[in-house]
């Protein structure tokens, strides 16, 4: 029978074996999802819909949760999520809207604009951030910008308008959404210079050849031409943001506080915490039925979200086929 | 649903820019236009293109000076072969020698397990790929897998493992409860991380591999399966190289799964029987080490954090240098396009 | 400053062992421990003292992320031992306490900060975010506002504190909850308009400024003699009567006089 098994296999035998492989992992992932859902359910039964919004003291209820046995009572499973909800949206929108600009103009520069030897100096420098792993950012947070932001920029009076609600110790919303600028913007920055890289010079000399200079023919042609790959771009970099939990952990000051902007300039220094961060907090009380479920639902809220994000790239990108420049 | 490319792959396979007859000047006489004759909110969207570029190299030489600086001040050789040891207030002492080795092991369980896995689907996908509703599954999942942070990927690891059925993987403790953490849990939820840059190399691989290497291959009776085995693959020998290169930067890059599902500092294996007790047995890696050693951990030593992030950065950029030797290598010896280029 | 539950310094005490020695005997034991902060030097040192005493017996894997947590662990079987640092609850049936040390909860401030006395009223106004800045407390060198830092909601030091030296009532919602002790000391020791709490192993480790309550100073003398108000006890708790291994071990830190020893290096026996 080895002899059998040794002799070349028939194409049909091997077709199989491969495809149950390739087959096993969908499986897996599906079957992973409906047990993490299993296990989550009973937040969603106890709370239905409104768990996404407002409502109640968090901290308060998360308390409650890990103080509870192995048979609590309804109200302990009571919980909003929407500050991790509107923490996770400040912080990876506003570090979208801000990667976008600066990878766009980024890319026109070493696209367009940088003589070919910045360009050689300028990318290399463009794949080392994109490669440097996420806690040596999160080091550099709170080991260099923390304490900058707290000791020298914060003052005191500050501190003090928002005393009775929270503390400010510099880790907060603007040291949060710097890090993950720098963190996501090679990402769209590869992506859009490659689209604008494979744009047909064609049609760029074109609209030079109408009068335009060089950047203004960029702005008019090139980069509506581009549209799908900014869709990705961003697509790609909010997931990447959405997903960050050790370095806005390190970072976002650990209290789960809804930032209010109409504080001002203190609203950039105000603490929060997002969906990731909350769920590598609180992985911990996994034990306690409530906890546990509550963290399973934000893993799947945050799988969901993931999903969405994609799909809805793929729908944005649908009108914008005829952009399309390859092919 | 179309998968964006690797991100990576543009920065890896741009190398020299071509020649551009609008910046060089103009072939035959094109008169470039100055930008003095510009309007105002052209020079400022000028300036601020090159205040970018510029601002992002600052950025990453800031980065990489600072850690060298500290790196260099800290990282000691006795640091690296030293067990780490925690005294009694928490702090952490000694070296950084398990964490090393744990990056190490991680790696390799979460490439052994992840390859035969995407070099399988990617076989099937590029070469059979019936029927086309099973093929889009795949690649559904795959991307699904792909776009999935890194701290869900953790905790449905968490959930999985903590399964009484799944206890030999980590240990029982009196109780009965299932520990759920261990080298081979985290091992393998690496796994998921390393799957899909793999799967897509390789994929991109087989299908660039050009048609007459096939028909040949056809030609002189052998199957299609003795052709991926003995054609096919061995040509992408180095995409599939770069893609596991890539997975493993990945691998090394992770912090959240590791702190989740490898509750620990020093190795420590579990059972009596060697291989396999190591394999359930708990430990760190450098990621959770720095992350401890950190203000947000209990270690409290941020020297020994910069160090650590130090090594950490260098075996980065040794990887990147791998993935661009690799790509140099294969462009030059079989003329067909690197990883991921623009097909 | 930052919200981190970790159930994951767990440190094996001399189960390295297995590394450097295939372990003989596969009748080893492994007993789990987990739970408070405060009680965790405590209790690493007194397993380290047993597994020397009975080598290649028993090996632990103790691990952290406060009273709560491992009472929820223990309840749920998922780990053998529970260590707690507060009184038993109504909530608590079914486990059993067993108590094993006293420990003193000392008020502490940033070693720049010497204030040398706080009397209960001003520490509760103080916590309780009535009192803001350091100018309105007689006896303190910090300026500006004060920064409270309290323990997340799983600390068992967390609920002595507030029954014993804060009359019951909650400490202020805008304080920084640190996770464990150690963030604790960590947050204090680098603010110097920092105020907390720690158990006296803690805040007598140097690098904090420890205050006295009512007059009298928080250390083991004190706390041993009953003149100081906040002292409360570290118990092991098991689901059911303690049985096998960690029984054993119970047994032994209650009765023997090495298991005294170490617990009167810095804290207070019991009886």
């Amino acid at each position: 029978m080895i002899e059998r098994l040794r002799r070349p296999w028939p194409d049909h035998r091997a077709e199989r074996l491969l495809g149950a492989v390739s087959l096993s992992i969908g499986v897996g992932v599906v079957a992973m999802v409906v047990f993490v859902a299993t296990k989550a359910w009973p937040i969603f039964q106890h709370n239905g819909i409104g768990w996404l919004f407002g409502g109640g003291d968090f901290e308060t209820e998360v308390a409650k949760m890990s103080a509870a046995t192995t048979s609590p009572a309804a109200s302990v499973y009571h919980l909003r999520v929407w500050p991790l909800i509107y923490g996770t949206l400040l912080t990876s929108g506003i570090a979208v809207v801000l990667g976008m600009v600066i990878a766009v103009l980024s890319s026109v520069f070493i696209v367009e604009l940088a003589p070919a030897r910045v360009s050689r100096v300028v990318i290399p420098m463009v794949r080392l951030l994109a490669s440097v792993p996420s806690v040596i950012y999160g080091l550099i947070g709170i080991l260099v910008l923390v304490p900058f932001v707290g000791n020298h920029v914060i003052s005191n009076q500050e501190k003090t308008s928002v005393q009775s609600v929270v503390q400010l110790t510099g880790a907060g919303l603007g040291v949060t959404v710097v890090i993950l600028t720098i963190m996501i913007t090679p990402i769209m920055i590869a992506l859009i210079c490659e689209a604008l890289a494979s744009v047909p010079p064609s049609w760029r000399e074109g609209a030079i050849a109408l009068g335009l200079n060089p950047l203004r023919a960029v702005r008019a042609v090139t980069l509506k031409a581009i549209r799908p790959a900014i869709v990705a771009a961003a697509v790609l970099a909010t997931a990447r943001a959405l997903g960050e939990a050790v370095v806005v952990q390190m970072v976002s000051g650990g209290k789960t506080f809804s930032p209010r902007p109409s504080d001002g300039v203190v609203f950039w220094f105000e603490p929060l915490r997002t969906l990731a961060s909350g769920i590598l907090d609180y992985h911990d009380g996994i034990s306690s039925p409530p906890l546990g479920a509550t963290v399973y639902a934000l893993a799947l809220l945050l799988l969901f979200a993931a999903f969405a994000l994609s799909v809805t790239g793929y729908l944005v990108k649908l009108p914008l086929r005829k952009y399309q420049t390859r092919g | 649903m179309s998968t964006p490319p690797p991100f990576s792959s543009w920065l890896w396979s741009w190398r020299d820019p071509k020649p551009d007859p609008i910046k060089a000047g103009g072939s035959g006489g094109g008169r470039r236009s100055s930008p003095m004759s510009w309007r105002w909110g052209d020079r400022l969207v000028l300036v601020a293109a090159w205040g970018s570029g510029i601002f992002l190299c600052v950025v990453a030489a800031a980065i990489v000076l600072y850690m060298g600086y500290r790196g260099i001040q800290d990282l000691r050789p006795a640091l690296i072969f030293s067990h780490p040891r925690v005294g009694e207030t928490g702090g952490f002492s000694g070296g950084f020698l398990d964490p090393l080795l744990g990056t190490l092991f991680l790696t390799v369980i979460g490439i052994v397990l992840a390859l035969p896995l995407a070099l399988a689907s990617a076989v099937w996908i590029a070469e059979y790929g019936r029927p086309s509703w099973l093929a889009r599954v795949v690649e559904s999942s795959i991307e699904v897998v792909a776009g999935t942070p890194d701290i869900v990927i953790a905790i449905f690891g968490l959930a999985i493992f903590q399964v009484s059925l799944l206890a030999p993987f980590s240990f029982t403790s009196e109780g009965g409860g299932v520990y759920g953490r261990s080298f081979i849990a985290a091992g393998a939820m690496m796994s998921l991380l390393a799957l899909p840059p793999v799967y897509a190399a390789t994929r991109d691989g087989i299908q660039s591999v050009p048609a007459h290497m096939r028909e040949a291959a056809f030609a002189l009776g052998k199957t299609r399966i003795t052709t991926i085995r003995r054609v096919l693959i061995p040509s992408v020998r180095s995409n599939i190289a770069t893609g596991v290169t890539l997975g493993i930067s990945r691998i090394i890059g992770s912090t959240a799964i590791v702190i989740i599902l490898l509750g620990g500092l020093n190795i420590e294996p579990q059972g009596s029987v060697p291989g396999i007790g190591l394999l359930r047995g708990t430990g760190s890696s450098l990621t959770s080490y720095i992350y401890e050693a950190s203000p947000a951990g209990e270690g409290g030593a941020p020297e020994k954090a910069y160090a650590a992030a130090f090594l950490l950065l260098i075996f980065v950029l040794a990887l990147n240098l791998l993935v661009d030797r690799i790509g140099r290598a294969q462009a030059r010896s079989t003329g067909m396009p690197t990883v991921g280029a623009v097909v | 400053m930052h919200r981190i539950r970790r159930l994951s310094v767990a440190l094996t005490v001399a189960g390295v062992v297995g590394v450097a020695a295939p372990v003989a005997a596969s009748a080893t034991s492994l007993v789990t421990v987990s739970g408070a902060t405060s009680s965790y030097p405590l209790v690493a040192l007194l397993a380290a003292k047993y597994v020397k005493l009975h080598p290649h017996k028993v090996r632990f894997k103790i691990a952290q992320g406060g009273t709560t947590v491992g009472i929820n662990d223990v309840k749920n079987g998922h780990v053998t031992i529970a260590d707690v640092a507060q009184e038993p609850t109504g909530a608590d049936a079914g486990l059993d306490f067993y108590p094993i040390a006293k420990y003193a909860i000392c008020v502490v401030t940033n070693k720049a900060n010497t204030l040398s006395n706080l009397t209960p009223s001003e520490v509760t106004s103080i916590f309780t975010g009535k009192t803001k800045t350091w100018s309105s407390v007689p006896g303190a060198t910090a300026s500006g506002n004060i920064d409270v830092y309290s323990r997340t909601a799983v600390a068992g030091v967390l609920t002595s504190f507030k029954s014993l030296l804060l009359e019951g009532k909650s400490v202020v919602s805008a304080a920084t909850e640190e996770a464990t002790e150690g963030l604790m000391r960590q947050a204090v020791e680098s603010d110097p308009s920092g105020i907390g709490f720690l158990s006296n192993y803690q805040a007598n480790k140097g690098g904090l400024n420890s205050v006295e309550y009512n007059g009298v100073a928080c250390n083991q003398t004190t706390a041993a003699s009953g003149q100081y108000a906040g002292v409360s006890v570290f118990f092991e708790v098991t689901k059911g009567p303690a049985t096998g291994a960690a029984a054993a071990f119970i047994h032994w830190v209650e009765r023997s006089p090495a298991a005294k020893k170490i617990i009167a290096s810095e804290w207070i026996t019991i009886g």
